[in-house]
C-alpha cells in the first residue's frame, strides 16, 4: 500500500518543517480519513471536522511515529480510531444494536431503515437507484455497535488486513475476526428485514 | 451459540473459519467440512447466509468524495498558511451576474428584512391607519395629489421656490416680532401707569421667606420692634397727624423709653 522510505522520508521532512512533504500527506491521506468519519460518524459535517482534527493530532505527535513498529497507514487509521471513540464518548451517540443474539422485536422499535427508501416499487434509474441503497447501508451501518462498526468498516471499506486491525483495535486477531462477522450478520440481518418490509 | 458437532465440525469452529471461508482461503477438506457443517446446521447455515449479505452489502458502498476545501482546510488549521492556490483549484466556478441583477440582489437584501416587518398584521394595520391619517391631513390642508403634478423640477424652478419659501419664513417672523415688540410696549405703558404699592411689594417677598423659616409660630415683627431699637431712640407717643388734630390743639407729650439691659 506504501513504500515504507518514500513515507519515512515525507514524515522526516515534516519534522524538518517541510510543508510541502506535509501538503503530500494530506493530499494522500484526507480521503481514507474522511471516508472512514463519514462511515462511523455518518454525518459529513461531522465527518469534516473529525478528519481535520485528526490531522491536527498527527501534525502535532508526527515525531512519535515510529516505522519500525508498523506502517504509517496503520499508525494514522489509529489516530483516527481513538479520535472517533472519544468523539463517540462525548456525543453519547446510542444507537447500538445488540449482538447477533438479541431478538428481533428487540430491533422493531427502532427507527425502520424502510424510511430510508423512498419507493421501491418504481423503476428509477440506475444512478438514484445505487445511491438509495448506499444511503440505506449506510443507516444500516450506523445501527451497529461502535464496536463491530469499526472493525467491519476497516476490514469492508478500507481492506485493511486481519493484523492491521487488530493492532488499531488493540485486540487479538481473533476477537477482530468475530467482531466482523457479528457485525456482518447484524447488518444482513437489518437489511434483510427492510428490504423485506418494502417489498 | 450452541455446541453442536456436525461432520465432525464444531460451531465454535465453523465461527472461527467463517471469515477465511469468505475470504477464499479455505480448501480441501477443510473447505468441505465447512460446507458440509453449513449445509446441516440449523443455527450456522443462516449465519453463514447472513454473514454474506452484509459483507456484500458493504462491498456495495462506494467511496464518499471529501469536500472540496477540506484540505486547504486542514492546511490552514495545521501551518497556519491558507494556501491560495489550493482555495482557487477548490472553489466552484460561480456563474456571471450582470451589474442590474447584482444591485437587485443588493437592495432586495436591504428591503427584505423591512418587508418582512411591514407584512405582520400589527405593522400593516399601524401602516394603513398612518398613511389615513396623512391623506386625511393632505385632504384637509388643501393639497391634491394633481396639484404635485405641476410642480416644476426644473433647477431653476426649485430654487425660485426655495427663494420664495425664505422669504415667505422671513416675512412672518418679521411681522411676529412687530407684534410682540407692540405687547410689550403695552405692557410696560400698563405697568407704568398702576399706582404704586412699593411697601406691600417691597415686603412680600422677605415675609414670604420669614412664614417659610418661622418654626417658632413667634410674631416677628414685634421682636423686631423691641429688640431692634436703640437705647436713645425716641418714640413719639402722639395722636394721628391730621387736620382734626390741629383743630383740637392736643399737647405734644414725648416719652423716652430705654431698652432693658441684660
Amino acid at each position: 500500500m506504501e513504500d515504507v522510505q518514500v513515507v519515512a522520508m515525507l514524515v522526516r521532512r515534516c519534522i524538518a518543517g517541510d510543508s510541502a512533504a506535509w501538503e503530500e500527506i494530506v493530499q494522500t491521506y484526507n480521503r481514507r480519513i474522511y471516508n472512514i468519519c463519514y462511515r462511523f460518524a455518518g454525518s459529513g459535517d461531522d465527518a469534516e471536522d473529525l478528519t481535520q482534527e485528526v490531522f491536527i493530532k498527527m501534525y502535532r505527535t508526527l515525531s512519535s511515529y515510529d516505522p519500525s513498529k508498523g506502517a504509517f497507514v496503520t499508525w494514522v487509521t489509529t489516530i483516527t480510531r481513538n479520535l472517533l471513540v472519544d468523539h463517540f464518548r462525548k456525543t453519547k451517540q446510542d444507537r447500538m444494536t445488540d449482538s447477533i443474539d438479541s431478538t428481533a422485536s428487540e430491533h422493531e422499535d427502532a427507527q425502520p431503515l424502510s424510511e430510508h427508501i423512498q419507493d421501491q416499487s418504481a423503476p428509477p434509474d440506475t444512478h438514484v437507484r445505487h445511491r438509495e441503497v448506499s444511503e440505506t447501508v449506510h443507516a444500516a451501518l450506523a445501527k451497529l455497535s461502535p464496536e463491530l462498526r469499526e472493525a467491519v468498516i476497516l476490514r469492508d471499506l478500507q481492506d485493511m488486513d486481519y493484523r492491521e486491525i487488530a493492532t488499531v483495535l488493540k485486540v487479538p486477531e481473533g476477537t477482530v475476526k468475530s467482531r466482523i462477522n457479528r457485525g456482518r450478520a447484524e447488518l444482513g440481518r437489518l437489511l434483510q428485514r427492510t428490504y423485506r418490509q418494502v417489498m | 451459540m450452541p455446541e453442536h458437532t456436525n461432520n465432525g465440525m464444531q460451531c465454535n469452529e465453523f465461527d472461527a473459519l467463517l471469515t477465511d471461508a469468505l475470504d477464499g482461503v479455505l480448501n480441501g477438506t477443510e473447505l468441505e467440512r465447512f460446507q458440509a457443517h453449513a449445509g446441516s446446521c440449523k443455527a450456522c447455515g443462516p449465519l453463514l447466509v447472513e454473514v454474506e449479505a452484509g459483507r456484500n452489502w458493504l462491498k456495495g458502498l462506494t467511496e464518499v468524495e471529501p469536500p472540496a476545501n477540506l484540505v486547504a482546510n486542514i492546511l490552514a488549521s495545521t501551518t497556519g498558511v491558507d494556501t491560495h492556490r489550493l482555495r482557487v483549484t477548490a472553489r466552484v466556478p460561480q456563474p456571471r451576474v450582470s451589474w442590474l441583477e447584482h444591485v437587485q440582489a443588493t437592495i432586495s437584501g436591504y428591503l427584505e428584512p423591512i418587508w418582512a416587518t411591514v407584512r405582520q398584521p400589527r405593522f400593516a394595520m399601524s401602516f394603513g391607519m398612518a398613511f389615513f391619517a396623512l391623506s386625511v391631513g393632505l385632504t384637509v390642508a388643501g393639497v391634491k395629489p394633481a396639484d404635485l403634478r405641476q410642480i416644476s423640477l426644473r433647477p431653476t424652478a426649485i430654487r425660485h421656490t426655495y427663494y420664495a419659501t425664505q422669504a415667505r419664513v422671513v416675512h412672518y417672523y418679521e411681522n411676529v416680532r412687530v407684534v410682540y415688540e407692540l405687547q410689550a410696549a403695552v405692557r410696560r405703558i400698563k405697568r407704568n401707569a398702576e399706582p404704586a404699592e412699593p411697601g406691600r411689594k417691597q415686603n412680600r417677598p422677605g415675609k414670604q421667606i420669614n412664614e417659610r423659616n418661622d418654626t417658632t409660630q413667634q410674631p416677628e415683627q414685634k421682636q423686631e420692634r423691641n429688640y431692634s431699637q436703640t437705647e436713645n431712640h425716641l418714640v413719639l407717643a402722639s395722636a394721628h397727624v391730621g387736620p382734626c388734630l390741629k383743630s383740637c390743639d392736643l399737647p405734644v407729650v414725648s416719652v423716652t423709653t430705654y431698652r432693658r439691659l441684660v
